[in-house]
């Protein structure tokens, strides 16, 4: 970075030269953002800076010391140039641990995956961890320290800090600590941890703090039920009845990937398939795959746990801990018996889970729930929960702070003046505050209000460790030095104490001690290469319920409630600046780059609201104005916003106001109350339709649909996305087959045939849960760009891959479907036969290739794709990336995929570069490739193994036996355009009690009674391989 | 062959009206090119042109620094506007070649004051056609990698499957074809306006553009020839590049492209929209620059007449179009279909049929024919309609095709917009240049039908001022252009 390197010695010689006049100068003549650049300078000035820059830079050029760039005359161990390695990390998003691998060239790192050792991963990841790579090439991510005196602000360097902080903290020590306060984001670092205790044993007097919006530790729950802090792990692939109340496992939970892995194992059709009930408010990714999903008010749901409790214990023949009777809800009441039966009739193999919004109250009596229904040690396990120092809440600070208690308050992370709830007053409090340091990876709304602002290491630049879910020590090691100049946490808060210790040591350290036993060199390296420690076990426990816990029924009720839901893009607020995630388009209204007050078709009716027009919404005395989204399924009365928009100070994506950055979305943060009985929740709302349009940028639906549209959605989807009910697969395994109906289509000319590899994917439908990690981790491989809200609303998003979203049934309580397309590769592929300068054309692999230099943007192809996969570059939209004051960003492309230049089409190459590498490894090592030896991007981020890809020439191939298993179907296959992607329908499990089985199911299977019986050979054993045999095949597809 | 039976005798009503001698046509028509005062209108319709044609050109260097995303084109529309433009002058240019070639052949000689004005129109419409295309591929500057040339670097050849390639063909012939056949028709007469130029810079300038034109037996002999053949040459064309600017739609598997009845459709259509602009700009052109007596009544009621029989034509095809749609029992045509007359874009399928089904069932009535102001407001109903025809075809097949999930919604930006107008600038320009520095009329042919002079009638001659021209009748008989009409070219 020999940007940054530059700086660094523009700063040094700031300490050569403290004089105040040289800090003045040094202050005007290099800030930090561009907009801050003196306007209305005189040419004469010009000169004089000029000059002054030349002569400083000469002045710099004479230093020796600080060399960094090593030449390769000595080649780092293990280093190949332009051969990646791989490393293994750690990290923590919002209380989530996320185990990854890093990709890393020369090294760079440029490409997240999970960890494949790791029991919470097995190689896969959630899309914020995908994610987390652009963040740390942001260019927005702060590179210098400052201080602010009264409204000036200064630019400081890491030593004028120290010497600060050292002096604050003599004078502190002085009085024990008295007056010193830190605030801290809820972490499970052993490492932190340690220096925090040191901290207090220096400091005896210090105030810690923590927050983080969407914490809820489960520590606080287990406490009060078995008497001691556990972690609550869920067991899913074991459960076979699993009812979720406002509990989103599938979608933000700590360990979201492993229980996706878990459930889409559970759902295989032909051994004993699970289900999936679902109580909710807000659809959550889990919910839109419950097989049966109630939407209720989140202050409804209470009363519903205690109801089910009572017929659980009551089927169970044991004294119900609630005395819960059958509210007025008939509907609610007939869910929950047939749930009751279902859950008794599993025992050991149920589960239920209540969500972190929920009252603790009613989280506690789902513990007690799992305990009768012997959960405790199958389903869920629970584990001790790590030791941590003790810490405050925010409520507390901002009292103490009001108090004057509070003299000297590091704030490490976080930003609480965004994201605290608005009736804490964070910021006004923090002003009161006479030394406020913040220590943060952007200077943010929270930087702003703080005296000091120091930048802080990305997570993936310094030594940490993390305790995943369970309770492994996980090390976070360094990936590259820090690019913009910035400490760890760790360090920072080593420093504090005078601890001088190399980072890594204090971690390794840390764990030892965590531990209690010695971590020898070797084990400590083999914890650092394998990102866990595979000798440890964490130990289930399995506790009693405490003989005194009794269950106290929350008085909750609500008209209109709002609910405050982590965002899928920006979680809360915390990724607001990433563009990946800003354009991932929300897995169920596909919106991108914003929020919206979401509510359900029949409360627009009854507030009067409309889709696209803003709404007032106000607690107590203070309120927002939010756009509309009409969401299907929503709970009747409840409103959904989304944490983690309306940015302030994020940087140039996410908006900033000081740079004229428009943000992003609406910040609902002033609205949320704090200190409710149930989190994220408020109960006394007023809504007020306002007349004012907004317009939103969705990849969907990017208009709204007409009648005429949407009845021919309707009798589409059902061809598109095929899906039955269990029973009728088991009784006509190849019911898929019997869907639709199409003339056999003859090819028009002989067909080429494939010796070698002819790549194929399947995407299992029953397994995809809709949760855009393979949408950010394509895009993260692939080079795709982002567009911005702008182009997304015009229909110009670049995804390669998206996940299709489709709502059957009942408006207010629909079905929803997801189906994951990329480009299908299609054997007779239409894009290629219209293309005038054949560029796109079918590689002897049988890929669909695009020739990107050769291609002039015709969009023709574009025209021709069915399936509407290919992308055009109709601006540069990596404009960004030539932007010389933002080169950072270039860091994050992959070198092995072409940057596409503008005018060009684009689309998925089912990562061609990866099947390359492959080859060219199994070329020089004389070997067969090995099925599943190729990963593409999106098959290794999905967290629920829905993805399959490989050789369907190897008929022994994972891939080429799921294109041969009886679910399997190509869409759109009636076109004779004989797709290499195939699906495999979705199956439901649905309670016979709750639904009767479909008319059209009924007598035989959708009309295929009346088929001949040589169709069912057809699609029943489709080739291997799409090539000679392949035509017959997908011609005979549809007779 | 004697000059009465030019004159079809079952049509009572002369083709040449008032009192006119050869000598009176030729002043009539040169007298346009040769005034000393240009007159006021048409500088001020020529800057108003020029004004749009710099800011389509201004437009284009935009949209070539920015990219095609300067339009309104997304996806799943990934054409739009300039396709439907291109579509449109494309048909516009098919009344000349039409009227030149096919009505030649056909002996239709009520062509002969028309045809000048009708190929001038055509080449203009497809320089405005051949734009589009060009400018609408992402990257322009590699655009001459449409064309099959031997390439070292590259070392392919372009894909001859794609209809995009055909179409690269069909246009480019056509309008080179075009062209040379207007060019080559206009020889004689820019003879006549070289002989008759009084200032250096014009003889100059009409001289060489008149070839060495001399009027001689032998030259005329050449020239009924070449003639002749460029009208057997041009008359497949009319039906080709029509046809093959449809397969652009119709090879394609979009639904509501993929028909088989969009060949001959489009030509219908075409035919229509092209005589619908010859209407629009011929009733102006004939009362401005007094060419009454040439462009008679019967003229224009013989157009509205084949405009009332291509749009019935084109009527019949949208109804085609549903009964096939429903008859193929395949949905997502169905769909395709019922999307267009009732879905987001009905407004532009219903503009369509009102214009281009309803409008021109007027011309039944002779009222319509033959009143000029009644048939313009008809056909400039027909050129909007014809419009919104490509306009539906394009964008609604597109906006809506087989997944739910990508269905999307176009519209136009502010510059789709302005670079609409601003080819509609160019072609104006060009027309009033032609208006202004060539004959409008096709002053040899029309002398062919009209009556031969008195016999010894010497003032009633054509040749006033040169030596007495071959009376060589037309080698060929056919009803074109007399050799006693070129200008007397004998002086050089």
């Amino acid at each position: 970075m020999k940007q940054n390197n530059g700086k660094t010695y523009w700063r040094s010689l700031g300490e050569l030269q403290e004089t105040p006049e040289f800090q003045e100068f040094l202050h005007r003549e290099f800030p930090v953002a561009a907009s801050e650049f003196p306007e209305g300078m005189s040419r004469r000035r010009w000169m004089e800076l000029m000059g002054a820059s030349l002569g400083l830079g000469g002045l710099a050029g004479c230093r020796w010391e600080a060399q960094k760039i090593a030449p390769f005359a000595i080649r780092p161990e293990n280093r190949i140039p332009g051969k990646p390695e791989q490393f293994a990390t750690s990290v923590e998003l919002g209380g989530m641990p996320r185990h990854l691998l890093m990709t890393c060239y020369d090294g760079r790192p440029i490409k997240v995956e999970g960890n494949p050792d790791h029991p919470d991963s097995k190689g896969a990841t959630d899309a914020f961890a995908q994610a987390c790579i652009l963040g740390l090439y942001d260019p927005d991510r702060s590179d210098t320290a400052r201080e602010l005196q009264g409204r000036d602000s200064f630019l400081r360097t890491w030593d004028e800090f120290d010497k600060y902080v050292e002096k604050r903290l003599q004078s502190l020590a002085n009085v024990g600590g008295k007056g010193l306060a830190i605030l801290v984001e809820p972490r499970s670092s052993c490492s932190r941890n340690a220096m925090l205790t040191q901290i207090r044993k220096r400091f005896p007097q210090v105030q810690l703090y923590s927050h983080a919006t969407l914490s809820a530790p489960d520590e606080d729950i287990t406490r009060s039920v078995f008497g001691s802090g556990f972690r609550v792990s869920l067991h899913l692939a074991a459960a076979k009845r699993i009812a979720c109340f406002d509990a989103d496992l599938l979608g933000i939970h700590p360990t979201a990937p492993r229980n996706a892995a878990g459930f889409a194992s559970s759902r295989e059709p032909s051994a004993g398939m699970s289900r999936l009930y679902a109580v909710e408010s807000q659809f959550s990714v889990t919910g839109a795959s419950a097989d049966h999903r109630l939407p209720r008010k989140s202050v409804e749901i209470p009363a519903l746990v205690a109801r089910l409790e009572a017929l659980v214990s009551d089927r169970l023949g044991q004294p119900p801990r609630t005395s819960a009777v059958a509210t007025g809800d008939e509907e609610a009441e007939e869910f929950l018996l047939a749930l009751a039966e279902d859950l008794v009739a599993h025992p050991g193999e149920s589960l239920v889970v209540v969500g972190a919004t929920q009252p603790a109250a009613t989280r506690e009596l789902a513990l007690v729930l799992n305990e009768r229904l012997g959960a405790i040690g199958t389903t869920l396990n629970l584990y001790a929960a790590p030791e941590m120092v003790e810490t405050k809440s925010l409520a507390a600070l901002v009292d103490a702070a009001e108090q004057g208690d509070i003299d000297t308050l590091f704030l490490f992370g976080g930003n609480p003046v965004y994201d605290a709830p608005g009736d804490l007053e964070v910021a006004a409090a923090l002003v009161g505050i006479p030394h406020t340091i913040r220590c943060g990876v952007y200077e943010d709304e929270t930087s702003a209000v703080c005296r000091w602002h120091v930048p802080l290491a990305h997570a993936f630049e310094g030594w940490d460790d993390v305790r995943s879910w369970e309770g492994n020590y996980c090390v976070a090691q360094p990936l590259i030095d820090p690019l913009l100049n910035g400490r760890s946490e760790l360090e920072v808060l080593a420093r504090m104490v005078g601890d001088s210790r190399e980072m890594q040591q204090i971690v390794r350290d840390s764990i030892a001690a965590s531990l209690g036993t010695e971590l020898p060199q070797a084990a400590w390296q083999k914890l650092v290469h394998d990102g866990l420690l595979t000798s440890y076990e964490p130990a289930a426990v399995t506790p009693k319920v405490l003989e005194g816990y009794a269950y106290v029924a929350p008085e909750l009720s609500a008209e209109v409630e709002v609910v405050f839901t982590p965002s899928s893009s920006t979680l809360d607020g915390c990724f607001a600046n990433n563009g990946w995630l800003q354009e991932t388009p929300d897995f169920l209204t596909k919106l991108t780059w914003d929020n919206a007050a979401l509510v359900s078709p029949a409360t627009a009716v009854d507030l009067n609201l409309e889709h696209g027009k803003f709404v007032k919404i106000a607690i107590a005395d203070r309120h927002v104005e939010v756009p509309v989204y009409v969401m299907p399924g929503q709970a009747r009365g409840s409103v959904g916003l989304a944490l983690g928009y309306g940015r302030t100070k994020a940087g140039k994506v996410g908006g900033d106001f000081e740079q004229s950055v428009e943000t992003v979305g609406f910040d609902v943060n002033p609205i949320r109350p704090s200190g409710t009985l149930i989190p994220r929740v408020a109960t006394s709302v007023t809504i007020t339709p306002l007349d004012r349009e907004y317009k939103f940028a969705t990849t969907q639906d990017h208009h709204a649909i007409d009648k005429v549209g949407m009845e021919e959605i309707a009798r589409r989807v059902d061809d598109l996305v095929r899906e039955g009910p269990l029973d009728v697969y088991l009784e006509h395994p190849d019911f898929v087959h019997h869907h639709s109906h199409h003339p056999e289509a003859v090819p028009l000319w002989e067909e080429p045939s494939y010796d070698g590899n002819a790549w194929g994917m399947a995407i299992d439908l029953n397994k995809c849960v809709g949760c855009n990690a393979c949408t950010v981790a394509c895009q993260a491989e692939n080079n795709v760009p982002i567009v911005g809200k702008e182009q997304v609303a015009v229909g110009r998003e670049m995804h390669w891959i998206r996940i299709d979203r489709y709502f059957t049934g009942d408006f207010e309580n629909p079905e929803v479907t997801h189906q994951p397309v990329a480009c299908h590769h299609c054997e007779t592929a239409p894009c290629e036969q219209v293309c005038p300068v054949a560029a796109t054309v079918h590689s002897n692999e049988g890929l669909n290739d695009m020739i990107y230099n050769r291609c002039i943007g015709t969009r023709y192809c574009g025209n021709n794709c069915p399936y509407k996969v290919r992308r055009f570059n109709f601006f540069n939209y990596n404009k960004d990336l030539e932007d010389g004051s933002r080169q950072l960003a270039q860091l994050v492309v992959n070198p092995e995929v072409t940057v596409r230049s503008r005018g060009v089409m684009e689309k998925c190459t089912y990562c061609v570069q990866r099947i390359q590498t492959v080859k060219i490894d199994a070329k020089t090592g004389r070997r067969a490739i090995a099925d599943g030896e190729i990963k593409t991007a999106c098959q290794q981020a999905c967290p629920s193994n829905a993805i399959e890809f490989g050789d369907l020439n190897d008929a022994e191939s994972k891939v080429a036996k799921l294109h041969k298993d009886n679910r399997a179907y190509g869409m759109l296959s009636e076109l004779n355009v004989k797709p290499r992607t195939r699906y495999l329908a979705r199956i439901r499990n649905p309670n016979r009690a709750l639904v009767a089985l479909d008319a059209r199911y009924e007598g035989g299977h959708g009309g295929g009674a009346n088929h001949g019986d040589e169709h069912h050979d057809h699609e029943g054993k489709p080739e291997a391989h799409d090539s000679e045999a392949g035509a017959s095949h997908a011609a005979g597809e549809h007779a | 062959m004697s000059h009465a039976s030019v004159i079809v005798p079952s049509l009572d009503e002369p083709l040449v009206k008032g009192n006119h001698t050869y000598a009176s046509v030729t002043d009539t028509v040169c007298k346009i090119t040769e005034r000393t005062q240009t007159p006021r209108a048409w500088y001020i319709a020529f800057a108003v042109s020029v004004s749009l044609t710099a800011m389509l050109f201004g437009l284009i260097g935009y949209l070539i620094a920015t990219g095609v995303g300067v339009w309104g084109n997304n996806s799943p529309v990934f054409w739009a506007w300039p396709i439907t433009n291109f579509v449109f002058w494309v048909g516009i240019g098919h009344a000349g070649t039409l009227i030149s070639a096919i009505l030649f052949l056909f002996r239709q000689n009520w062509r002969t004051s028309i045809n000048r004005f009708a190929e001038a129109m055509t080449i203009f419409a497809v320089a405005c056609a051949g734009i589009f295309p060009a400018i609408h591929v992402g990257r322009i500057w590699f655009v001459y990698w449409l064309a099959p040339y031997p390439s070292q670097h590259l070392a392919m050849w372009p894909n001859f499957r794609s209809p995009l390639l055909w179409d690269v063909f069909a246009v480019s012939t056509y309008a080179t074809v075009s062209l040379l056949f207007w060019y080559m028709g206009m020889i004689p007469d820019l003879a006549t306006l070289r002989d008759r130029a009084t200032s250096k810079v014009k003889q100059f300038a009409y001289g060489v553009a008149s070839l060495g034109w001399t009027g001689s037996a032998r030259q005329w002999n050449r020239y009924e020839k070449a003639y002749m053949l460029l009208a057997a040459l041009a008359t497949p064309l009319v039906l080709s590049v029509h046809t093959i600017v449809s397969f652009d739609f119709a090879v394609s598997q979009v639904p509501g492209w993929h028909t088989t009845i969009f060949p001959p459709y489009f030509v219908a259509g075409a035919v229509f929209s092209g005589f619908a602009m010859v209407v629009t700009l011929m009733v102006p052109a004939r009362a401005w620059f007094g060419l009454k007596d040439f462009v008679t009544e019967r003229h224009l009621e013989n157009m509205t007449k084949i405009i009332l029989a291509t749009g019935s034509m084109v009527g019949f095809a949208y109804a085609t179009e549903f009964f096939i749609a429903w008859y193929s029992g395949n949905g997502y045509e169905q769909f395709a279909f019922v999307n267009r007359a009732f879905g987001p874009y009905a407004w532009a399928y219903w503009t369509m049929v009102s214009c281009n089904v309803i409008a021109p069932q007027m011309f039944w009535f002779k009222k319509a024919r033959t009143t000029p102001w009644i048939m313009v407001i008809i056909c400039i109903f027909v050129n909007i309609g014809m419009w919104f025809e490509r306009f539906v075809i394009t964008v609604t097949s597109l906006s809506r095709d087989f997944l739910p999930s990508s269905w999307g919604y176009f519209t136009p930006t502010p510059i789709d917009i302005l670079m609409f107008i601003g080819s509609f600038g160019l072609f104006f320009t060009l027309f009033l240049l032609f208006c202004r520095y060539l004959p409008m009329i096709a002053i040899s042919e029309v002398k062919g039908v009209m009556p031969p002079p008195p016999e010894g009638d010497v003032s009633r001659s054509a040749v006033t001022d040169g030596p007495a021209p071959s009376a060589e009748p037309s080698p060929v008989g056919n009803p074109g252009p007399n050799p006693f009409l070129a200008g007397g070219g004998a002086t050089i």
